[in-house]
């Protein structure tokens, strides 16, 4: 049967063998290590306090313009952002609103910001803390929502005051006793251990799953073209879509099998932990295989596809950005959006907040389901055009390229 | 369905460049060979042949399947790539079972015609041999099993005696005239002695055109009267070479025997025409179709 013959040819490429070292690799660093203890929940917890959003934006924004130096991630990436004069005098006023004062009212509270120094790289930055500030009590949490829009649009994005981060950055709190129980409870009863392990199992391996398929995907794809064998499958009977669809289950399933295999170890390690608790052993399995299967299924998808289209570095890269850009705007825990393709929750606790994104959770995976299918689609009809000669690819770097120098 | 393979004025470009002009083939079963220099458009003919390559205009029809029907082409077409390479890590026979696998071949029937495949070529032995362990030899040999696997109808083979050593060479045309008892088998090259050894009809290719076509007979008896033999001294060689288009050279001690071509009998010491053979009929194509076969320094 081809597919088993697929399924040979990607478990003889070395790539595969450094995907397989690289996931158990990063199982145990990460999961069986964080995994390894009993756990009770003794964190923070993020709340939904507007009085204490408003006050720490307020004291965050008022430290940042006394520096005239913003912390922003725009996708991700870090970038500072000192604001010209125009911009600047904006920020004054958003800040003479939140605080309902004037021009003057504004220097003297300046003036109570505490003075340090952050060094970056080789560069000292004189910055500003500004503590126990209060927003004006006439101000409305709407208005100010729009303020804090407005000073991210300024800061070009990717800066504190994004709505969706304020919480996460400005209203947390520690636990109770009776929260912390509550939290062990659900652990417990709801959960039954393994249904929190399986989120966070699925947490930090979703993180590799994004990304490390594409190699071996891009591998199995440029096989053909490196050994000189193009012509030979090419000129072969079976249909493009049936060739490209069975190599693409070949890669899903055989990449999974390490997968497998480390949910194996993740539920002999929880029930040598939790012994005496009842296990839902199912759990182990079927949530991790909903959560991950997408990310392997997309990451192996992009790498077919943009393998045949450009080349295999090509696919690499683009993962590269794809998967980095979505690891950056997903908080680590609380929230799942729609099409963010690395799904988030690492921490065991906080259930509540996991189930109310799990719609959007469920969502979220089928979409991914369907747009690799898609993109594999795409992935036979480009290999036909190929396979007739009607396309070659197209270059992006080297000779001739498009990003290379002139043929 | 007819067993021929017609083409009928048939352009090919790539890009804007023309690579083929109007070709008009009809190809019948036994062994064809196509004849031309290196860049005379071969391959490209070939691959358009075999689906790989899509033509601008023309027809072509492959046993009664018009070209477009890319899938029934592949499915009755066996193709050996000038350059035949498999996964170099695959065994043997590995190789031939996955390429018949992707010809749609059922398991058990599949591995039947493995290994009497394997015995056709004589490959039994290196059966287990990875593809980057076989000689230059051993992998045509795999390559035309391979072309072989789904038993098809046309089988074309581009380019397949190139590098071989004699014996190899002697060997694989031994076997592309037994399997093309029966089936169509195209065999391009530009080496005469491959087609002069297994053909009966040929065509002629230079810059994308056909220059001939017809038996090998024909293409001789119409170089009658322009090759000649004449004996020359060494130091005139270079010198006949710039005038004359020499097909061959036998050196003697005092002298050297050149065969050449030309339209009139040349004013050279001991001239005398002789028989053309096909090496010299080609020649005489090229040069008679106004191609520039002079080999002057």
């Amino acid at each position: 049967m081809l597919f088993f013959k697929e399924c040979k040819k990607i478990l003889r490429s070395l790539t595969f063998w450094i995907y397989c070292i690289i996931v158990i690799l990063m199982f145990f660093s990460q999961y069986y290590a964080d995994a390894n203890n009993e756990a009770y929940p003794d964190g923070y917890k993020i709340v939904m306090d507007e009085e204490k959003i408003m006050n720490g934006a307020l004291c965050g924004l008022l430290g940042e313009y006394s520096a005239n130096y913003y912390v922003c991630y725009p996708y991700g990436f870090y970038k500072s952002v000192s604001l010209k004069e125009k911009d600047k005098h904006k920020i004054e006023e958003y800040l003479m609103e939140l605080t309902d004062t004037d021009s003057e009212g504004l220097t003297k509270i300046l003036k109570q910001g505490e003075q340090y120094t952050v060094v970056t790289g080789m560069v000292e930055h004189t910055m500003y803390e500004f503590k126990n500030m209060n927003v004006s009590s006439e101000l409305q949490y709407s208005r100010f929502k729009e303020i804090m829009e407005n000073v991210d649009d300024i800061l070009g994005g990717g800066s504190s005051y994004q709505i969706e981060e304020l919480a996460g950055n400005y209203s947390f709190q520690e636990m109770t006793p009776e929260e912390e129980a509550a939290e062990y409870d659900l652990f417990i009863s709801n959960d039954k251990v393994t249904g929190a392990l399986a989120r966070l199992f699925s947490d930090y391996l979703g993180i590799d799953l994004a990304f490390l398929p594409v190699f071996v995907a891009a591998a199995l794809v440029a096989a053909d073209r490196r050994s000189k064998a193009s012509d030979n499958i090419y000129s072969r009977k079976i249909s493009s879509c049936r060739l490209v669809f069975t190599r693409y289950s070949a890669l899903i399933v055989t990449m999974f099998v390490p997968i497998f295999i480390t949910m194996i170890i993740a539920l002999i390690q929880a029930i040598h932990i939790y012994n005496d608790k009842s296990i839902n052993v199912l759990s182990m399995f079927a949530m991790p295989s909903f959560w991950l299967i997408p990310n392997i299924m997309t990451a192996s998808a992009v790498g077919m596809f943009a393998t045949e289209m450009f080349s295999a570095g090509a696919a690499i890269i683009i993962q590269a950005a794809w998967s980095f850009r979505s690891l950056m705007s997903e908080p680590l825990a609380g929230s799942i959006g729609k099409f963010d393709l690395i799904c988030r929750h690492n921490t065991l606790f906080e259930r509540d907040s996991f189930m109310a994104h799990y719609n959007d959770f469920v969502f979220n995976r089928i979409f991914y389901i369907i747009l690799s299918i898609g993109i594999i689609g795409l992935t036979a009809v480009v290999f036909e055009m190929k396979r007739r000669g009607v396309f070659n690819g197209i270059r992006l770097f080297g000779k001739g390229g498009i990003f290379g120098r002139k043929a | 369905m007819d067993n021929k393979i017609i083409i009928k004025n048939m352009d090919k470009f790539y890009g804007r460049k023309q690579a083929l002009f109007g070709i008009d083939l009809t190809i019948e079963k036994g062994m064809f060979g196509l004849l031309g220099r290196n860049g005379a458009g071969k391959t490209t003919l070939m691959k358009t042949l075999a689906a790989l390559h899509k033509k601008k205009s023309g027809e072509i029809t492959v046993c009664g399947i018009p070209i477009e029907k890319a899938g029934k082409i592949r499915a009755i077409t066996g193709y050996l790539p000038q350059d035949f390479s498999m996964y170099p890590n695959m065994k043997t026979d590995e190789a031939l079972d996955y390429l018949g696998a992707l010809s749609g071949i059922p398991n058990k029937e599949r591995k039947q015609r493995v290994n009497s495949l394997l015995r056709k070529v004589n490959l039994t032995e290196h059966r287990h041999k990875k593809v980057k362990e076989l000689s230059g030899g051993m992998k045509r040999r795999l390559g035309i099993a391979q072309a072989l696997i789904h038993e098809p109808k046309v089988l074309i083979v581009d380019e397949p005696t190139a590098g071989l050593d004699p014996e190899e060479r002697i060997r694989f045309r031994n076997l592309l005239c037994e399997v093309a008892e029966e089936r169509i088998v195209i065999l391009s090259t530009h080496i005469v002695g491959d087609i002069e050894a297994t053909c009966e009809q040929i065509a002629i290719m230079d810059s994308g055109k056909i220059l001939w076509r017809g038996a090998v007979s024909e293409l001789i008896k119409k170089a009658e009267g322009h090759v000649y033999t004449a004996n020359v001294e060494k130091q005139f060689i270079s010198q006949i070479k710039k005038e004359y288009i020499i097909t061959g050279m036998l050196s003697q001690p005092d002298y050297i025997t050149v065969r050449l071509i030309s339209d009139a009998e040349p004013d050279l010491p001991n001239v005398e025409m002789t028989e053309p053979d096909l090496e010299g009929a080609y020649m005489y194509c090229l040069y008679s179709s106004g191609c520039d076969v002079k080999g002057g320094e």
